[in-house]
Order: C-alpha cells, then structure tokens, then sequence
C-alpha cells in the first residue's frame, strides 16, 4: 500500500508511512541512552576478550594479556585451602590416632575434618550420624563387624571391605542355598535358631534343629554362640538390627544366597591424615571402643 | 483504518482457533506438572515410588509442556495469525498443509510426553526426544516454514512487518538449533536408543549453544514477534520506534548466537569459550531492552487503557518481566557471579522469571486478544475474571521467584563457606535441608500460577458460549476492519 | 483449487508416514518405538480419512452453492 507519512498527533513525531493491518511505526530516533550503553558495553567487551583468553585459532587459542587461566586459578586456590590446613593436619597425619584424643587442638581439628567429609562422603550410605540404613551398617552403635577400635576403624576406611585392594577386608559367606550345601529344610531351621537368638523375637517351630545346622556351619565365622568373629569380619548375629533384614524371608535368603557388600577403599580418594580424622570422628559416634 | 479499495480476505482463522485451544488445554497441563515436581523436590514422598511419575520422568515433561507445548502452540498459532493479516494473504499451502501443522505438532507434544514417561531420554535438556520424535518435528517444522515463508512471499504488502522478521529468525534459527543438537545415531530404526555425534565437552557446547538459544529464539524472538503485534493492536498506537526495531532485531540475533557458553562457566569448557560467552551475553542486554522499550512506549498515550484492559495488562507486565530477566541473564553470565550461582536455584527462579512472566504473560494476553476475535465475540466474558488472573498469577511469580533467589544465594553461600580451621563449613546435605521451606514456597507460587491458568479457562469458554458475548449486528464491524472478512454465509 | 492440490500432496505424505510408521512398529526393539510406529500409522489413517471427508465436504458445499467451484 503506498506510503502515507502521518503525524502522531500524541508523540508529535511522524509514522514511516507503512501501515499492516492498521499497524503502524514512528520514525523516532534511537534513545541515545540506549546507544551509548550498547556502544560501551561493546566497547568493555572489546577490551575484555582482550584481557582475557578469548579467541581461538585452528590448534591454539589467544591466552589475552592478563595470562589468566581457570585452571591455574584453581590450582592456586586448592593450594591456599591445602597450605591454610597443613599446618595441622601434617601433624595428625605424623601423630598415631590413639593419641589424637590427647591433644585438644588436634582433637578439634580431627572432629572438623572428620564431621564434614563423613557428611560428603559416608553419610550417603551410612546415614547422618552414622545410623545406617538396609544394607550398610551404623556405625553408631558396638556392633562392630570388623572392629570398632581405631585402628581398626582407621584400616577398614583406609583399604575397603571386598574393595578389590589388596589389603582391603574380604570374607566370604558361603552360598548355602544357592550352591546347595544346606537343604531348605536345614536353611529354614538355621533361620529360626539365629532368629531366636535377637531378643524379643518370637522363637520358630525348629530352633534345636537349628541349632545342629548353625553348630555344624555357622560358628566358624560367626562364633560359638553366635556372638560373632571379628577377626574375620563375622556379624554378631544377636544384634536387634540384620544388615540385610531381621525377617525370616530376609535371614532366609541370607543364608541361601548371600549379599556380600563392598565399602569403597578411600585411600585413593582421601589423604592420610583425612582417613584418620574421619576415623576419629567415627569412632566417636557412640559405638567407638 | 480499512481503505474502501481493499478487498476482504479469507484468512485461515480455523488453524489458529486450534493452536489456541491446544495452547490453554497445554498450560493446564503443564502447570498441573510443574505444581507436581514442585512438590516432588519438597516432599520426595510423592515420587510414590512409581517409576511413571518420578520427578526424573516428569520434569522434561514439564518443561516440554511449558515450552513446546503451551507456548510453541500460542506462538505457532499467533504466528499463522499475524503474518497473515500484516501480509493481506491468506496462507501459503492450502488447508490441508496448514492441518498437518496443527496435528503434527501436537502428535510430537504427546509422544514426546508418552516417551518421557516411559523412561526414554537424550539426556539434553530441551532437546530430550529420542531420534525418532526428533524427525518428526523435523518434518513439521519444515512444513511450518513452508508455510510462513510461502505467506510472506505471495504478500501484498510490499514491506515485511517487524513482527514477521522476528518470527521468520525464530523459525529458521529453531530448525538449525534442532538439527544441530540432535545429530545422532540410532543403534537401529527399531530402536529408540541412539548415540549422539559429540561427547564430551564438545558435546556440552553445542547442547547449550542450542540450549540459550532455544531461549534467544523460540522463548524471545518469537515472542517478540507476538508482542511487537498485540501490543500495538490493542493499545491502539504506533510501534514508538521503526529505527530502533531494526537495530534491536538485528543485533539480539547475532549476539543471542554466541551466548550459550554462559551455561558452561568454571566447567572444562575452554576459557576462550567461556570469555566469548560472557562478553556476548552482556553485550545481548541492551538490543533485548530495545524490545522492552519499543514494547512499552508504544503504551505512550494509551496507559489509561491498562484500567479498562486487563489482557493489555498482561502484555505490557510481560514486556516488564522481559526486561528483568534480560537484565538477570547478563548479570548472571559474568563470571564471578556466575561462580556463585551456577547449579543454584538462582538459575531456577531467573528461568521462571522469564517464562511465567514473560513468555507465558505474553501468551495470557495473545489468547485474550484472540479468543474473542476468532470467535467472533463481543468481548472477554469477564473482565474481572481477567483481573483475578491476573492478580494470582503475578502473586504466584513473585513467591516463585522471590523463594529461588534466596535459596539460590543460600546454596550457593553455603557451598562455598569454610570454617576457621580451612574446612568446608556445611555439607551438601545440609544445603538441601537448609533450602526446603523455600521449595514449600516456590510450590505455592506455581499453585497460584495453575489456579490462575483454570481462571482463564473458564472465562474463555464462558467467552465462547456464553449468550453474553454474542454479536449484535453494530459490534460486527470492530473485527472487520483492515481486510478481515467475518466467516460464514 | 489450491486447497485441493495441497489435499493430494500433504495426504501422500501423511500415507507414506504412515507405512513408514508400521514398518518401524513390526520390528520394533522396545515399546516406544512399537507405540510410536503404531501412532504415526493410526494418526496417517485419523487424517487422510479426515481429508477426504473435508474435500467431500467442499465438494458437497460447492455443489450446494451452484456447482461453481474449481
């Protein structure tokens, strides 16, 4: 349609003349606020990728006048938290942890470290405060599996249970059912003398049965009467809590085909004196001995 | 004003009806889902259990539906709607082609839903569909562009309206985004799994090239392209600046290209790269308020009519949030800020800020204006069922909003906190503890959103049928003007 | 006249959608791909037929009108 330059008669300027569908445009110049900001910023932004690493070639890139890099920025900041704890944390890692309980400065540092990385770390799995959950133990309580002394606790962080490192805790409870060394019969009676050992459960039909499988099968790893091994990382079956269900469909299963659980070794990801801050910290969760 | 030489036209107004209607009956549905992963972060509980309706399943769901289905369905409608009448033409490609679109897009909205559900994924975010919904967006997208293309060229005006380009730079630039992202290879064309091209960090870039410019194109041009079409319609007042139209149209879409690294920063993506994305992102702001100042001094001698034109209200609120989030977004993109917002729920509440104030207050006033003109009604049924909406609905924004901020800033504060002895003061734990009443909050500002979206529902359908909006012969003429012809014999 | 042409082309492609549909649908690995080949099968069919009801439609509009039609 042709051009008809109109005057707005309320901004005073005039239309481009064009007109769609009874739309039309004024001719109002560009707000010179607007301008200048936008020139600026392009201006700033000029001079920043100039500054900084900003344009790439075909096998490098231009690494800008300031010679800035992420990478050398974290570097130098992992280096500064490091250089800010090493004052005591190479001195938990040159004291024997018996003996951090002795020094109170130590003793806080170890709870620090020990409470935060518990929290990124094991409490995943082992629950806020230690309290466990279906499948991995509390560490809150004295039913230790491989120990609940230091020492021991400080190893099994260290090395992992069934991890794949050499030193790493490995047992290894034999498939009763599933390899068929114990006929159901059997498994079934097992379960209900290891059942009656919990206290306040109600005892099953076959608890002497039981009992003549659990001597014949069970005592070399889980003790005379059932009160565990720790030696050999056999769980103290009169616990109030089964790692794997204190059913008799889960104490079943157990016996018949094993869960065998893997606790990662954290040697690798976790430098000495962390492990044994950590370890501290466990052990003081109320289970420590 | 209608000149007395033109002739009526014939547009296609029944394909616009139909996105029209797919767009509310989306909103229903995608809010109903944001209010219900809202209270999945909130009370995990409500996962049930059920592999179906976990929040890992539901959210694309939700964000797909906000988008794709909610909005792409209102912006592919206004589209067809608005490049018709500023071209004087009706659309390229018949009646046939133009159902295809309609039907097409809204089977890729339900398969992509239905695949969510059952657990199949990309894994990129706004690009989850698997190969083969992928193609078939292809396939109508292409038909789209076909169609719009084809409008422009047989137009009779003989310059493009500002809105179009826009539109035209959305359509062209989402199906070179789609290609692009989705490049993969199916493991078989029986099976829905395939591998993408890229990995890696390569990977990570070219899903957030896509990714911010799935937000630059589909979530702002098109848009834009909206606005810049019924603000002006029902302000009834020029466009405030042809000048400043072409410079912001121009320069948003080269700068929006190059932002996407912003989504990268302090991750292995090159620091070249994240340089680049920074310096465009800032330089983005101000060709993005070109679109907020034209959108709102074109109000300039009708702000009385934001009194007695809620849906108005709707529009010019949109281009305000516009303006905010595009002000956020650079901030956020620089980088220092960007190191203590990023993965927060910063980023959370600067993503809602825009969609549910911008895009989906833009939409609300779309679908107010043309409901009552498509259906050839007097007017909206109530007004005051508008304001209501309105009212709810900006509520519901400002708890959503307000509630991410803080708990962003918490995050990330607590994120990066160390105590005296150089150790990290909180855990990541305790971070997501510390931020709960905040997601019980945000919960409830997406409630008032969806209560709002059922407000609007009523008051369209009481639009249509109710005998109170009916035409008289003398309001016959009021969507006649400019070449329109009034369907029917 | 237009809208005929348009008819033809986009109903052949619908149809051809469509078998592409059932072929990925009989051999199909998992449940999406047999769910979605059979819903591109049964969206070719819901439309064409659509089609073909809106060109009888016209057809019968026209006719109604005075026969005068493209």
């Amino acid at each position: 349609m042709p051009t008809k330059i109109e005057k707005d008669v309320i901004s005073g300027r005039d239309t481009t003349g064009h007109e769609w569908d009874g739309l039309k445009e004024l001719n109002t110049p560009l707000p010179k606020w607007w301008l200048y900001t936008l020139i600026v910023i392009c201006i700033w932004g000029v001079g920043y990728a100039i500054v900084r690493p900003s344009v790439p070639g075909l096998f490098s890139y231009y690494h800008g006048t300031s010679g800035f890099s992420t990478r050398a920025q974290v570097t130098a900041d992992v280096a500064a938290i490091a250089a800010g704890r090493a004052g005591s944390m190479d001195k938990i890692k040159a004291t024997p942890i018996e003996k951090i309980g002795q020094d109170p400065q130590l003793q806080a540092v170890a709870m620090t470290a020990g409470r935060i990385t518990f929290a990124n770390n094991c409490q995943p799995c082992h629950g806020a405060g230690g309290g466990g959950r279906p499948g991995y133990p509390t560490l809150a309580s004295d039913s230790w599996i491989w120990g609940g002394k230091l020492a021991e606790i400080q190893q099994t962080i260290t090395y992992g249970i069934r991890s794949g490192h050499p030193d790493a805790r490995v047992n290894q409870m034999p498939r009763f059912g599933a390899d068929g060394i114990l006929k159901p019969a059997e498994i079934d009676a097992a379960a209900d003398f290891v059942l009656s050992l919990r206290a306040g459960t109600k005892p099953g039909p076959n608890v002497a049965a039981g009992a003549k499988v659990f001597a014949e099968n069970c005592v070399a790893c889980h003790g005379e009467k059932g009160e565990g091994n720790r030696e050999v990382g056999g769980p103290n079956l009169h616990s109030a809590v089964h790692l794997y269900g204190d059913s008799k469909e889960a104490v079943v299963a157990q016996i018949s085909n094993p869960r065998q659980g893997v606790m990662p070794n954290w040697n690798t990801r976790l430098d000495a004196a962390t492990i044994k801050s950590v370890a501290f910290y466990v052990h003081s969760l109320g289970g420590g001995q | 004003m209608a000149e007395p030489m033109q002739v009526p036209i014939q547009y296609n107004e029944a394909v616009v009806r139909k996105f029209v209607i797919a767009s509310v009956f989306w909103a229903v549905v995608a809010f109903l889902v944001g209010v219900y992963i809202a209270a999945e972060l909130a009370w995990p509980e409500a996962n049930l259990g059920f592999s179906f309706i976990n929040f890992g399943r539901l959210r694309p769901v939700h964000t797909s539906g906000a988008i794709f289905a909610f909005g792409g369905s209102i912006l592919i409608g206004s589209s067809l709607y608005i490049v018709q009448r500023t071209c004087r033409a009706r659309l390229f490609g018949g009646e046939a082609l133009a159902d295809f679109l309609f039907w097409g897009y809204q089977f890729f909205i339900v398969m992509a839903a239905l695949s969510y559900v059952m657990g199949y994924s990309q894994g990129q975010e706004y690009a989850e569909p698997e190969w083969h919904i992928d193609l078939w967006l292809t396939i109508v997208w292409v038909i789209y562009a076909i169609i719009f293309v084809g409008t422009l060229l047989k137009r009779e005006e003989p310059h493009i309206y500002v809105a179009n380009w826009f539109l035209l730079a959305f359509i062209l630039t989402i199906a070179v985004l789609h290609l692009v992202n989705n490049a993969a290879v199916p493991i078989s064309m029986y099976s829905a799994k395939s591998y993408a091209v890229y990995a890696g960090v390569q990977s990570a870039l070219i899903q957030w090239w896509y990714g911010h410019n799935a937000v630059g194109f589909f979530l702002t041009a098109g848009f834009l392209g909206m606005m810049y079409y019924f603000i002006p319609k029902q302000a009834d007042r020029p466009i405030y600046s042809y000048r400043l139209s072409v410079v912001h149209f121009w320069s948003l879409v080269f700068m929006y290209i190059w932002a996407g690294p912003h989504h990268l920063h302090y991750t292995s993506l090159p620091d070249w790269t994240q340089t680049l994305g920074m310096v465009f992102s800032l330089m983005l702001w101000m060709p993005s308020w070109g679109g907020m100042i034209n959108g709102l001094m074109t109000l300039s001698g009708a702000w009385d009519k934001l009194r007695t034109n809620p849906a108005l209200r709707f529009s010019v609120t949109a281009v305000g949030f516009y303006g905010m989030s595009t002000f956020e977004g650079p901030v956020l993109s620089i980088r220092d800020v960007n190191a203590l917002a990023h993965y927060t729920d910063w980023v959370v509440g600067h993503v809602h800020s825009g969609t549910l104030g911008w895009n989906a207050f833009i939409s609300f006033g779309a679908i107010y204006y043309l409901v009552p003109a498509l259906w050839k009604r007097s007017g909206l049924y109530s007004n005051r069922l508008v304001a209501w909406h309105y009212w709810i609905s900006t509520l519901g924004i400002v708890l959503y909003i307000s509630s991410m901020w803080v708990a962003g800033i918490m995050q990330g504060l607590m994120w990066r906190a160390y105590d005296a002895f150089g150790f990290l003061q909180y855990s990541f734990a305790e971070s997501v503890n510390a931020v709960h009443p905040y997601y019980v909050i945000r919960w409830m500002g997406g409630v008032m959103f969806f209560v709002g979206a059922l407000i609007m529902v009523y008051n369209l359908v009481m639009t249509v049928r109710s005998p109170s909006t009916n035409l008289s012969g003398s309001d016959a003429g009021q969507f006649g003007a400019a070449g329109a012809v009034v369907a029917g014999e | 006249m237009e809208d005929d042409i348009s008819e033809i082309i986009v109903g052949i492609m619908v149809a051809v959608l469509g078998l592409v549909g059932l072929v990925m649908a009989s051999g199909a690995y998992d449940s999406e791909i047999f769910i979605f080949g059979l819903s591109v099968a049964g969206f070719a069919v819901v439309f064409d037929i659509g089609l073909i009801r809106r060109h009888h439609d016209r057809r019968a509009l026209a006719r109604h009108r005075g026969g005068n039609h493209g």
